[in-house]
């Protein structure tokens, strides 16, 4: 047999998640997060996922044939595209399944089953060393600081802190509640889901605001860089290959996620599956390994453990997205058919992210996390203590949600029907929390000037009109402050949230801003002046920020404006 | 363990139906009313309030719809999560058109909650004939009970979780039964009257997939099922409102006629609203809310249906 190539090698080591020896690893004490005991946990978990793996699809006979087939047939698919040393690899050991597979006894397709689950199951385990977790709360703001601003960093070494990036990152909501209920139950967290960053970014709030770390299926796409490799696998993140079809890896996944929750890990889920294309808020929730968490309560339930699970959802609202150009075209070009998986995008390309930082750090709140309250699997509100409260302001026990006459049971049927209904909660959170930033207020008024100016064209024909349309500043200024004002109305009713930069400075400097956040930034000139003018350059960009705005454009619009604002809404589109 | 009684709300004739379905199927019932107007039998127990209730695990909604919000907080308060609720009414709520379900999920602890919509009428559920009907809820569980609580050899309940679609297409019957009753005072003979409630469901169900219901329920039981058995004659009240509001009967006189029409009427406004709001075309039922309002004259109104541009069907 020829030794494996050298590149096979090195890809080998550099996916490959390295870890630190275990011996002298420091000891889990009491009152740490769950995630601290993990190590000592993960062979008990993989076991776990095996066991419950074979114990669903071994039950049947016709089951265990038919999803070994398809596993079989899927990765086969998948492999021979694929093409690399890597896939000639495991291509062999599958055809070599699928052959035999007709001649197999029961028991020999169960001793299959059972080891392609562990090796699925090892695949997806991730792994938690307090050291490194020590490390990055120490490394990570003077890294994320020193990548931003380099000149800074010193200071901020003296000052003895890290309040630049304090200021570039704020972080609102019940974040004191939040602190609580991470002590009575598990949280899982659920937010937006607008840039590769978000994990990175809510990984360093949740640090920074003293709340527990959370375990996260991050896509295996994330692993293929050696440093973030490291740390996302060192600090509980279990790896989601969105490659892989097979029912059998996407129901050890989902046993991996269930297990993990019901163990009591604060788990981050983003429901609404990949990255807003379009920027607006997600509305169609799916909620995909999020519904997990129903599942991990109803079997905690129904075995007498009585630990309450809160649904946290959050939303990410950034003045500029790392990927905004990728993903708007990727929206406007795929017009429901977007791709599920971008590798080539602004966050691969190390160039990008250090412009997109280092135009981040002279911004002060350039992303705003805000924290939602709390819910329960079943919708309900939560108080203080962590008790479900019904309309009536009384406590109600969640236990009773999956109980028939008394008795917990586990009913898939009847949790899908929760997850559901949970979706739905979660999106009408998602559009009350959300944070309206000054880059997207001024990219609606000046794409809703384009509608205005073009009203006969549809949504592709403008989206053309590059250095065509021009508006008058004095206009755009007058119509930011005003639908300023508007969107603080709508707060003031609780329908939205207005960013603190949009709230505090002038209407004048909130254009400026957002005229030269965008062109330090964006390889593509958004908008620029021209003499009194601003002239509208890449209508693309403009509607990918000014989407955010979508569910308020109407009552935003003045009388003159409206026919424009609804021409906005009609196109709609998916998010 | 033996089975939970039934719990029912309202004592009208659809309230009395279902309790006595509940008595063929073997069950037990609890009927809670202001006004029970009938006494009960060995198996239909009259309850004084809603605190008694709690003893079922399913329990009915037979209610006017803009009843249904009260009466749920006023239950809510005895109930947990571990009671399924469904209702029969046929009404949307708000300016959004929420289904009932909607209300009754934000006014009591319960989540396990459904719709029962189609052919079913108060008589036929009273004396046993034929019938049937579907009941929606994303739960199985609150499909399979309202099965076993009132399905027979004389009740036929399908099932499916669209309720969305369901709750819809029930309130959209209401209001074409009207119409066709409109158009039958008017004497628009049956190829008109199958125009008109073909084209109106065809608009009934580019709105309810609109809130997210799905098309093909508007094709079955909830939709043309239900909409089939009003054009037959099952003696429901919509179509005798509907030709009184064709003789421009006075409004406060056609409000006796069966309780259902002041629901009908808000509906009609309302879907015709949403209809305007959302730019959805819907010729049929902008027409039938501006009839029933008295905004157009009824004359006119007929015109204007029969004069609308034909296009591809």
């Amino acid at each position: 047999m020829l030794p494996p190539p050298m590149r096979s090698i090195v890809h080998r080591l550099l996916s490959r998640p390295l870890r630190l020896p275990a011996i002298l690893g420091p000891r889990p004490r009491p009152g740490d997060p769950q995630i601290f005991r993990f190590n000592s946990e993960r062979e008990q978990i993989i076991a776990e996922v095996v066991r419950r793996t074979e114990e669903y699809f071994a039950a049947d006979p016709k089951r265990l044939m038919y999803a070994l087939n398809e596993a079989g047939h899927a990765e086969i698919r998948r492999l021979s595209a694929q093409g690399d040393a890597e896939a000639d690899q495991a291509l062999g050991s599958w055809r070599r399944l699928v052959k035999r597979l007709g001649k197999m006894s029961h028991e020999e397709r169960t001793e299959s089953l059972r080891a392609i689950s562990r090796g699925m199951a090892e695949d997806i385990a991730g792994n938690f060393d307090a050291r490194v977790y020590k490390l990055a709360t120490r490394l990570i703001p003077g890294v994320l600081t020193a990548v931003m601003n380099p000149m800074g960093l010193p200071n901020q070494l003296l000052a003895g802190g890290f309040s630049q990036l304090d200021a570039l990152i704020s972080a609102e909501g019940p974040l004191d509640k939040l602190r609580r209920l991470a002590q009575i139950g598990t949280l899982v967290l659920v937010p937006t889901h607008s840039s590769n960053l978000d994990s990175v970014a809510l990984g360093y709030v949740l640090m920074r605001e003293n709340l527990p770390p959370v375990v996260y299926g991050a896509g295996k796409n994330l692993f293929s860089n050696p440093l973030i490799s490291f740390f996302m696998h060192n600090l509980g993140a279990y790896r989601v290959d969105r490659r892989v079809s097979a029912v059998l890896y996407k129901e050890a996944l989902k046993t991996y996620s269930c297990l993990m929750i019901e163990r009591g890990y604060h788990s981050l889920f983003f429901p609404g599956g990949t990255r807003s294309r379009s920027n607006m808020i997600e509305r169609k929730l799916k909620l995909g390994l999020a519904g997990t968490a129903v599942e991990a309560f109803s079997r905690n339930q129904a075995r007498g453990l009585h630990r309450p699970v809160f649904f946290v959802p959050a939303t990410l609202n950034y003045a500029l997205v790392l990927e905004a150009e990728t993903l708007i075209e990727d929206h406007l070009k795929g017009a429901g058919q977007a791709r599920y998986i971008i590798d080539d995008d602004e966050f691969s390309r190390v160039d990008r992210v250090y412009a997109f930082m280092t135009k981040l750090v002279t911004l002060r709140s350039a992303l705003v996390v805000r924290f939602g309250d709390a819910m329960d699997p079943f919708c309900n509100p939560v108080d203080d203590e962590g008790r479900s409260i019904a309309p009536s302001g009384q406590p109600v026990d969640p236990g009773s949600y999956v109980s028939r006459r008394g008795v917990a049971t586990v009913d898939p049927a009847r949790d899908a029907g929760y997850t559901r209904e949970l979706g739905d909660a979660i999106a009408r959170v998602y559009q009350r929390e959300t944070v309206i930033i000054w880059t997207q207020l001024v990219a609606h008024v000046l794409y809703r000037h384009l509608v205005f100016a073009t009203p006969e064209l549809d949504l592709f024909s403008r989206q053309r009109r590059r250095g065509e349309v021009a508006m008058p500043r004095d206009q755009l200024v007058r119509e930011v402050a005003e639908a300023r004002d508007r969107l603080l109305f709508a707060e003031a009713e609780g329908r939205v949230r207005v960013g603190p930069v949009l709230r505090s400075q002038s209407p004048e400097r909130i254009v400026s801003e957002a005229l030269s956040a965008w062109r330090d930034y964006h390889t593509k000139i958004v908008a620029r002046e021209v003499g009194d003018d601003v002239l509208i350059e890449d209508p693309n960009l403009l509607l990918f920020y000014q989407n955010r705005l979508l569910p308020w454009a109407e009552e935003l619009a003045t009388e003159e404006t409206l026919a424009a604002a609804r021409s906005i809404v009609n196109q709609g589109g998916k998010a | 363990m033996s089975a939970p009684p039934i719990g029912i709300i309202g004592g009208g004739n659809f309230g009395w139906g279902l309790a006595h379905a509940v008595e063929r199927a073997g069950r037990e019932a609890l009927l809670w009313s202001r006004r029970p107007q009938r006494a009960g039998t060995e198996h239909i127990e009259l309850v004084s309030g809603p605190g008694a209730l709690a003893a079922a695990e399913l329990i009915f909604f037979a209610v006017p719809s803009p009843y249904v919000a009260t009466i749920a907080r006023e239950l809510g308060v005895h109930l947990d999560g571990g009671h399924f609720l469904v209702h029969i009414s046929r009404g949307v709520v708000g300016d959004d058109l929420l289904g009932l379900t909607q209300v009754l999920r934000s006014e009591t602890p319960c989540r396990r909650v459904g719709a029962l919509a189609g052919p079913l009428v108060a008589d036929a559920l009273i004396t046993g004939a034929p019938s049937g009907g579907v009941v929606a809820s994303r739960f199985p569980e609150v499909r399979a009970a309202v099965r076993e609580a009132l399905g027979g050899p004389a009740l036929r309940l399908y099932s499916t979780d669209d309720v969305t679609g369901a709750e819809f297409a029930s309130t959209a019957v209401g209001l074409f039964a009207t119409a066709i009753g409109f158009a039958q005072g008017h004497g628009l003979g049956p190829a008109a009257q199958a125009m008109l409630a073909t084209r109106a469901m065809a608009e009934a169900a580019r709105i309810g997939v609109v809130l997210g219901g799905k098309h093909e329920t508007f094709m079955g039981l909830a939709g043309f099922g239900d909409l089939l058995a009003a054009v037959a004659g099952d003696d429901r009240p919509e179509l005798a409102i509907g030709r009184a509001i064709a003789e421009n009967q006075p409004l406060e006189q056609i409000g006796s006629i069966g309780g259902t029409y002041f629901e009908g009427l808000e509906s009609a406004g309302r879907i015709a609203a949403y209809t305007r709001r959302v730019k959805l075309h819907a010729p049929v039922i902008t027409l039938c809310a501006a009839a029933f309002a008295r905004e157009i004259p009824a004359e006119e109104a007929v015109a204007a249906l029969m004069s609308r541009e034909v296009g591809e069907e």
